[in-house]
Formats: C-alpha cells, sequence, structure tokens
C-alpha cells in the first residue's frame, strides 16, 4: 500500500514539474502582476444556532497572512487562523495553519492552469491543479484535482502523509448583461463523500451573493447563501511591501449545518467565489470582466 | 420655535432623494400583512426587525403555556433582479421561563420567502406577482412535520396605481391561501389601497384586509438607507419594524 502511495505520489509531482516548465516558456506567461509583498489581515466569522440554550453561538477567527508575489504569477502565501472568540468548543480553540504554499498560475492557449504546492485550509496539505477553460463568453468547464493528506500545528504537531485523492469536474455559465453565473460540479470531496454543488451568483459593485445547493452520498442534502464583499480602500497605492486588510469578507449559511458534506480547501488566503481561481490579469473570462474592484495605483521613485 | 424645527426636519426629508417601495415583516414588498405586485428596485437589500404583535401571529407555534405572546422577527432580503425577490427569515419563540415568568431562551422559527413578478405593470394593465412564504420545512422532530411551516401561503396578486395631481394611489388584490388550517382565516381574496401624498412621496399610507382582519399603516424612507414602518390592526394593536436598505448596484433613486 505504501509503495502505491509513493508511486501515485511521484507520479504526480512528475506532472506539476513538466507543468511548471512548460509555463516557463515565455509565450504561456501572463505577466502584468507586479512583485510585491502584501501582508494583510482579515476575520473568520462563523455562527451558527443548532443549540436550544443558547440564541447564537460564534467563533470568530483572526486571519492574518501575507502573499509575495513574485512575479510572472507566481505566488508564495502563508495565513493562520487565530480564534478571538470561541463558543463552538475546544475543538476550534487552537490555532490553524490555513495556507503555507507555492503556487503558479499560467495558460497554455485558452486552458488556465493553477498548480498549488503546499499547506492549504481545512488542515490539509498536498498537491492541487486547478484548470478553467472557457469555451465561448458565456460557458467554461472547470476541474480540480488534489492529492492531500493532514497537517495540525496545534494541540500538537500531527502529519499525516498524503492519502487521498479528491477532485471536482463540471461548469460555469455567465450572463454578462444581468453579471449572474451558475455554477454546477460533481466531485470526490474531502470525508471520501461523492457529491454535486449547483450555485447561482449575482455580482453587484464590491458584493457577491449567491445560493447554493449541494448533496453528497454520505451526508445527504444541504444549501444555503452565501455573501462575499469587496472590503475597502478600494483605491489602495502598491509598494514592495503593502499593509491592508484583507481583499474580502466571505460568509456561508448553510440551512443544515452539515459540517462535513462536499468540503474542500481552498488554496488561496483570500479565495472566493467572486474572484475565482485565477488572478484578474491572467483571465479575461465572467466576473473578471466587470468593473474590478480595486484601483490599483503604482508607487513610483521620484 | 417647536413648529420652525418640525417644518425644517419636513424640508429636509424632501431634499433627500429617497424612494419608498413596501416593506412587510418578510423583508418582501407589500403591504403590512398581505403582498402585492409591486417589487423592490434590483440590487436591494434589506436588513431589518419587526415587533409581531401576538394578533397577528399563527395560533400555534407561538404559544407558551397554552398562551400567545408579542414577538419579533428578523430578515435579510435581497432583490436580484428586478422581478425576483428573496427573503430569510428568523420569528423568535420563547423556549423557556423561570419560575418568576422571566424569559429565559428564545428558539427560533426559520423560512425562506420568494416572490416573481411575471408581468410589470403598464399603462392600462397591473402589475402580477406570485409568491411563497415559508418556501420548505427543515424540521429535525417527525412531530414537528405536523405543525411547522407555520407562516407557508402561497399568493397570487395584481397591483395598479394611478396619478393624480402628483399624488399616487396604489390598488392591491390577491389572492392568498395558508398551507395551514389554523392559519386558514387569512385565506381567500385580499386587498388594500396605497397613498403618496405629491407634497412628501417618501411617505406611504396604507390601509388593508387581511381576509380577517382591518390595518392600518404607513412607512417612509429615511436618508436613503432607514426605513421605518408602524401599523394598527382593529385601531387596537401596534405593529412596527425597522431596516436598514442598500442598493448593491450603487443606483440611487428619485421617486
Amino acid at each position: 500500500m505504501y509503495r502505491h502511495n509513493s508511486i501515485r505520489l511521484g507520479f504526480i509531482a512528475a506532472v506539476f514539474l513538466a507543468l511548471f516548465l512548460r509555463a516557463g516558456q515565455p509565450k504561456a506567461i501572463g505577466q502584468t502582476s507586479s512583485p510585491g509583498i502584501d501582508i494583510f489581515s482579515g476575520l473568520d466569522f462563523n455562527f451558527k444556532d443548532m443549540d436550544f440554550e443558547t440564541q447564537y453561538k460564534f467563533l470568530i477567527r483572526l486571519t492574518p497572512g501575507f502573499k509575495w508575489n513574485m512575479g510572472n504569477h507566481w505566488q508564495f502565501a502563508g495565513q493562520l487562523q487565530i480564534p478571538i472568540v470561541n463558543q463552538y468548543g475546544i475543538d476550534y480553540s487552537f490555532v490553524e495553519l490555513r495556507a503555507f504554499n507555492v503556487s503558479k498560475e499560467f495558460n497554455i492557449k485558452s486552458l488556465y492552469l493553477k498548480a498549488s504546492l503546499g499547506a492549504f485550509s481545512q488542515n490539509r496539505y498536498g498537491l492541487d491543479l486547478k484548470a478553467f477553460l472557457p469555451v465561448c463568453d458565456w460557458f467554461a468547464f472547470e476541474g480540480q484535482a488534489g492529492y492531500v493528506g493532514s497537517v495540525f500545528l496545534f494541540p500538537y504537531w500531527e502529519i499525516v502523509a498524503p492519502n487521498r485523492f479528491v477532485g471536482t469536474i463540471g461548469g460555469d455559465i455567465y450572463l454578462p448583461r444581468w453579471n449572474t453565473q451558475f455554477r454546477g460540479v460533481v466531485g470526490k470531496y474531502l470525508y471520501d463523500d461523492i457529491g454535486v454543488e449547483g450555485e447561482a451568483m449575482r455580482h453587484f459593485n464590491h458584493t457577491t451573493i449567491s445560493v447554493y445547493a449541494r448533496w453528497s452520498n454520505k451526508f445527504s442534502f444541504d444549501g444555503g447563501f452565501k455573501v462575499v464583499i469587496m472590503l475597502p480602500p478600494y483605491r489602495r497605492t502598491h509598494r514592495a511591501v503593502n499593509i491592508r486588510p484583507a481583499s474580502n469578507f466571505r460568509m456561508a449559511y448553510t440551512v443544515m449545518y452539515r459540517q462535513l458534506n462536499n468540503r474542500m480547501y481552498f488554496t488561496d488566503p483570500e479565495q472566493n467565489e467572486r474572484d475565482g481561481w485565477f488572478s484578474r490579469d491572467l483571465l479575461h473570462w465572467g466576473s473578471h470582466n466587470m468593473e474590478p474592484d480595486f484601483i490599483i495605483k503604482e508607487k513610483t521613485k521620484k | 420655535m417647536k413648529h420652525l424645527y418640525i417644518i425644517a426636519a419636513l424640508m429636509l426629508l424632501w431634499w433627500l432623494p429617497q424612494t419608498v417601495q413596501a416593506q412587510q415583516y418578510t423583508g418582501i414588498s407589500g403591504l403590512v400583512h398581505i403582498p402585492s405586485a409591486e417589487m423592490n428596485h434590483e440590487g436591494d437589500a434589506f436588513i431589518g426587525a419587526h415587533f409581531l404583535n401576538k394578533a397577528m401571529t399563527p395560533d400555534i407555534g407561538f404559544l407558551y403555556q397554552g398562551e400567545k405572546y408579542h414577538t419579533f422577527d428578523y430578515y435579510v432580503s435581497l432583490t436580484p433582479f428586478s422581478w425576483l425577490e428573496m427573503s430569510y427569515v428568523c420569528t423568535e419563540r420563547i423556549y423557556r421561563k423561570d419560575a418568576q415568568g422571566n424569559i429565559v431562551n428564545w428558539s427560533k422559527d426559520r423560512y425562506a420567502s420568494v416572490k416573481i413578478r411575471p408581468l410589470k405593470e403598464g399603462k392600462y394593465h397591473p402589475a402580477v406577482a406570485i409568491g411563497c412564504n415559508d418556501v420548505w420545512t427543515s424540521a429535525f422532530f417527525p412531530d414537528q412535520h405536523e405543525v411547522q411551516l407555520y407562516f407557508q401561503n402561497f399568493y397570487i396578486a395584481a397591483t395598479k396605481h394611478f396619478e393624480f395631481k402628483g399624488n399616487e394611489l396604489g390598488l392591491t388584490l390577491a389572492y392568498r391561501h395558508f398551507y395551514r388550517d389554523y392559519n386558514s382565516k387569512w385565506n381567500g381574496i385580499v386587498g388594500g389601497i396605497t397613498f403618496r401624498p405629491s407634497f412628501f412621496p417618501q411617505w406611504r399610507l396604507m390601509a388593508e384586509y387581511t381576509g380577517n382582519d382591518f390595518i392600518l399603516g404607513t412607512d417612509m424612507l429615511l436618508w436613503q438607507h432607514l426605513r421605518l414602518q408602524a401599523s394598527v390592526k382593529d385601531f387596537k394593536h401596534f405593529y412596527g419594524g425597522v431596516c436598514l436598505q442598500f442598493n448593491l448596484l450603487g443606483d440611487k433613486y428619485l421617486y
């Protein structure tokens, strides 16, 4: 069993290496992001009302992180999740590693790819590959595949070797006139469940609101709504080192409070449904064709 | 001097670019208790709370030791398109009182509402909307399925507005059916009248018949973001609500 996993791991690493080398060829590089380091923090806000003894229970965590944009869409990112208000119980009282990974975005003609290696959210680490293939202005295929293990920083260091393939595949429909997006995927998720998800999003100025439904063979049906608010200031100056608030506040409400179904990790510390997986200056599709949320002015030396 | 302050306040309100649509205790547009075919503006988002007099809550589900009680709800609602409104509402229920009769715990009933307007108001025809409150149940215990969906109802509504000398008169007629028998008193034909005076169009007066009760109400939008509503049933039972509203498309409306 162990040997089998090693062969699989080696094969995936080879594929990633090949993709990185392919991406290194000048013709394939989208090169408009300015290098720099961003240091930021946001809040991870959770509440639940599943307890008759209390109105709501809250879990609020600080999420300080950094992104080092190395140019050519290479990025090194890290993020911690530090509980500051915890009414959820001792399981949520520990500092968690939410991201510590290196990633690379690139395109091969109209196929956009993002490869990430390192630690992700949901206490996972490993390899991840995302793909996005716009077919026309209003339709695109998407897919994600990962090979992951578990990692915990606290209360004690624990690491489990990569042992699980996860992935989703599906499509996106975007209606530019109404800035409305429909997303549907099927997949195998972190808790070995196989499921399907559907989401309808309306993108407004600086805000995206969506309703979603999902089903998995282990944990049944769930649904709810999500809100993504891009946080001000919307005019920013880009320097070599930038200290700023998190780019967005994201909240997902679940009707049935099923914690485990259709669960997938995030690789980017500021990943959200509005921006999608890829940088705005690389992929010009969907909400990336709206007015940008942030007007970024380059700081030039006199 | 006091009158000068009032006049100044009214003039200030007059000059603010405002709009008034409707507000119900569900966050969906309508009059007070009855639905209408009016819609909020595309991109409108509401966060609000409403005091619910026990005279207007369902006869089952909002009882503690056999007695009805006043309660309140709170909601978020969104109009993603000019023809679609959605809301999510939590209505508080008393879960437990202590020996002195003080409320120790509240629980809540949660529900979603949706309204669709297939026909926009024209010069000669009314707007027509269909909708549903309390769309589905997620009851955890089998016996709850027998009584939950406290607010579920389906409706079709038509609304037409008439203007004369800058004043606006709105007529609404609707057919509504509640799912639970204990709400059947509100079934059937319901309707109402709204009036906006030309000298202060941000202000709206309402009179409605719910199928069982007569309600008089008024609402007003202040400073583009603060909406207030007050109403009285049968000249005895007070209702009231407040909500914050934002247009996520950044649009501002003159009435």
